[in-house]
């Protein structure tokens, strides 16, 4: 398992668009995705789970990929989070 | 930001059928304006869209939420439509969505539409929770099930139960509301919730009463009206509003009560004035007494029922299997087979008045009522006094058994209040000790009083009916028959049936046998089947429950089995009584006139064959039971 953290930049934070986006980074991959976010783990290959989380601007947020591909995931997802999930 | 409260009625559409993904976006806009949160329906139409092209916001699993920040929006709002046939909106899963939650917020709104968004998929996560919206049934239960939800995953935020009532008790409440939903189960109650805390927080003591499915609570008092500033109605059903003549009323739907408390508190003393036409209930308290002892009776009859119906058709089975030439006066034991029905059906019958007064006096006095009213049950039956406290021969039958029940439940009532007074320490030994060695003394004597009245009664009766027995046959047929129908196992239809039996005596078997006995039995066979006969064609004069249980009757009637109306009777007796009392009468006077004549004591249909002049006597039955029917059909009101 591999982890790294990082913080949301975005200002409307983990909404849907971002949600989706993160999502469909991190799919093809094929390992767990784990986000831990104020203290809870979530569960990030469901799109559900992620908004209801309610990650807002400024979060710092732990990845943690584990299985097939994991260093590609991870190194995706942090990516992805820090260029501002599309925003 | 709690879901219920950006969430109104207007806004929620059930088992919509958009034909496509546009079809959808406008209804819910729509929705949105019709709430009144936007300011301008097609800019706010025109930002969802834009939103769409991005990107779909159908989220699997049936669930789409469609939402904009748009300066088109208001105040933060939620519009929701379910699609049961479902719509497809480009979900990623593939699948159509059933379930749509439109978000509107506003353009600088900051953090509001995660927060929405964020609460809406902690709740919509749960799969059984979004079935339960699919599957409701109108608006306030889809509105019920959220709240329900949210109170559920997030229970920091359920308000406390109001403690305010009893400190604004001394000075009086400035307003008094009553709420009330056609369901009764919880808006009712969020309304009257929501009125309450508003009022404590804003410092206008308000007191709501609830007028849900378990009956009004809470209910307000004549002086609390009359000292209240204004009356707010929040009621999606009829309430009765005679109560506040006079006073500023203001009228709103139940959801109005849950959603701006503030708001109607604020408005309610500028309420026009009600003026009630017709008349006011005046006897509220009597009414109420009324119900409540009507509900206690039917406490007792519908625990009674089963034992009068198994045991019933047992006995009927005994009489089927029988073969009374063996022996008149036994019929129904006569072969072994049939006795054992006849005595486990007996056994069901014996039950069936205590049950009645042990379940009406639980009503009255709940627990400790039970077994007082039960042994008083018993010694109605019994006929126990205090000479003869294992039993007289006279059971008091099942007015007897009504008055223990309603006696046992009463007099345990006052022993508790009693029972107040008596030091805290002893409050462990009243449920095992006091309320059952004081309870049962109490009934013991009270029913030993009550019983030796009854036996006089017989007597008496008994005596009434020899004397007239030199008289016309045809007064003495309906005078017999009438009284089997009075207390249906009381001492006037034993003294009828004794006095039947004792004809047979003397009378010359080989010729068809008693015409008194006819009469006598007749006069037991009519109030089951005239009430069965109502039970058939005038349905809307009973309850469900009655009518279900109806047809048992025929059965009961033809076999001479009276106590099948037992459970009609009481439950109605002022109506029921006179009704089978005339029609037994009426075919008594009949089989006297027509000569009809049995040889048997008992056994209804089944002793037809061997009877005098059958035919006529088929006629007296059929015409006494038409009579009962009518004045049954005449006397009963019409259930709602």
């Amino acid at each position: 398992m591999v982890s790294a953290k990082t913080t949301i930049i975005n200002p409307m934070g983990m909404h849907m668009r971002p949600a989706q986006l993160f999502v469909k980074t991190i799919t093809p991959f094929g390992c767990d995705v784990t986000v831990i976010a104020n203290g809870r783990e979530i569960n990030a290959r469901s799109i559900m789970n992620l908004m209801a989380a309610c990650i807002k601007q400024g979060t710092e947020i732990e990845i943690c990929c584990n299985g097939s591909n994991e260093a590609d995931c991870l190194k995706a997802a942090v990516a992805l989070v820090e260029s501002g999930l599309g925003e | 930001m709690r879901i219920t409260d950006l969430l109104r009625a207007e806004s929620i559409q059930l088992n919509a059928s958009p034909a496509d993904k546009a079809a959808a976006v406008d209804l819910l806009v729509a929705l949105h304006s019709k709430a009144g949160n936007l300011t301008d329906q097609a800019l706010y139409k025109k930002d969802i869209l834009a939103r769409e092209e991005q990107s779909t916001t159908a989220i699997g699993c049936g669930i789409a939420v469609p939402h904009a920040k748009s300066a088109a929006v208001k105040r933060p709002g939620l519009a929701a439509i379910t699609v049961p046939g479902g719509v497809d909106y480009d979900a990623p899963d593939g699948q159509p969505s059933t379930l749509f939650f439109m978000i509107a917020a506003p353009k600088d709104g900051g953090d509001t539409h995660l927060e929405i968004l964020s609460r809406l998929m902690v709740m919509l996560m749960d799969e059984t929770f979004c079935q339960r919206l699919l599957s409701a049934g109108d608006v306030t239960e889809f509105l019920a099930c959220i709240d329900q939800q949210e109170a559920e995953k997030y229970p920091d935020e359920v308000p406390a139960p109001a403690s305010a009532p009893e400190q604004a008790q001394e000075q009086g409440y400035r307003i008094v509301a009553v709420t009330a939903c056609p369901t009764g189960i919880a808006h009712t109650y969020m309304a009257a919730e929501a009125l309450e805390k508003k009022g404590s927080e804003i410092g206008i003591p308000l007191k709501a009463e609830t007028q849900g499915s378990g009956g009004a609570k809470n209910i307000l008092t004549r002086d609390e009206i009359a000292g209240a500033d204004a009356v707010i109605i929040a009621a999606d059903k009829e309430v009765d509003l005679s109560r506040f003549d006079g006073k500023h009323v203001l009228r709103v739907p139940v959801a109005e009560g849950i959603h701006h408390p503030e708001e109607l508190i604020r408005k309610a003393p500028d309420a026009p004035i009600y003026h009630h036409t017709g008349a006011v209930a005046q006897e509220e308290i009597r009414e109420s007494l009324g119900r409540k002892l009507y509900k206690q009776l039917m406490n007792g009859v519908s625990h009674m029922l089963p034992f009068v119906i198994g045991g019933g058709i047992l006995i009927a089975l005994a009489f089927l299997l029988d073969d009374p030439s063996i022996d008149y006066a036994n019929f129904g034991t006569n072969t072994p087979l049939a006795a054992w029905f006849k005595n486990i059906g007996g056994v069901a019958f014996n039950f069936m008045l205590p049950i009645l007064a042990g379940y009406i006096a639980m009503a009255i006095a709940d627990r400790p009522g039970l077994m007082v009213g039960f042994v008083g049950g018993s010694l109605a039956v019994s006929g126990a006094t205090f000479l003869q406290p294992g039993g007289g021969s006279i059971s008091a039958g099942f007015l007897g058994a009504l008055i223990a029940g309603f006696a046992a439940g009463y007099l345990m009532l006052g022993l508790r209040k009693l029972c107040d007074r008596l030091p805290r320490a002893l409050e462990g030994i009243k449920p095992v000790l006091i309320y059952p060695v004081v309870g049962l003394l109490i009934i013991g004597l009270f029913m030993c009083v009550v019983n030796p009245f009854v036996g006089m009664l017989n007597n008496a009766l008994y005596a009434g009916l020899a004397s007239m027995n030199e008289g016309s046959r045809v007064v003495l047929g309906f005078v017999v028959a009438a009284m089997m129908a009075i207390d249906m196992g009381g001492p006037f239809n034993k003294a009828a049936y004794l006095f039947g039996t004792s004809t047979l005596a003397t009378a010359d078997i080989a010729a068809g046998g008693s015409g008194v006995m006819a009469a006598v039995m007749i006069g037991g066979m009519v109030p089951p089947i005239a009430i069965a006969l109502a039970t058939t064609f005038f349905g809307n004069r009973f309850t469900p429950e009655e009518r279900k249980s109806g047809p048992v009757n025929y059965i009961m009637g033809l076999c001479f089995i009276t106590e099948g109306a037992i459970p009609f009777a009481a439950s109605d007796p002022l109506r029921v009584l006179p009704a089978c009392i005339l029609g037994s009468g009426v075919a008594g006077a009949l089989s006297m006139l027509l000569g009809c004549a049995s040889p048997a004591p008992h056994g209804g249909l089944f002793v037809f064959p061997v009877m005098h002049n059958v035919l006529g006597y088929f006629v007296a039955l059929a015409v006494g039971s038409l009579v009962g029917m009518l004045l049954l059909a005449i006397l009963k009101r019409k259930k709602a």
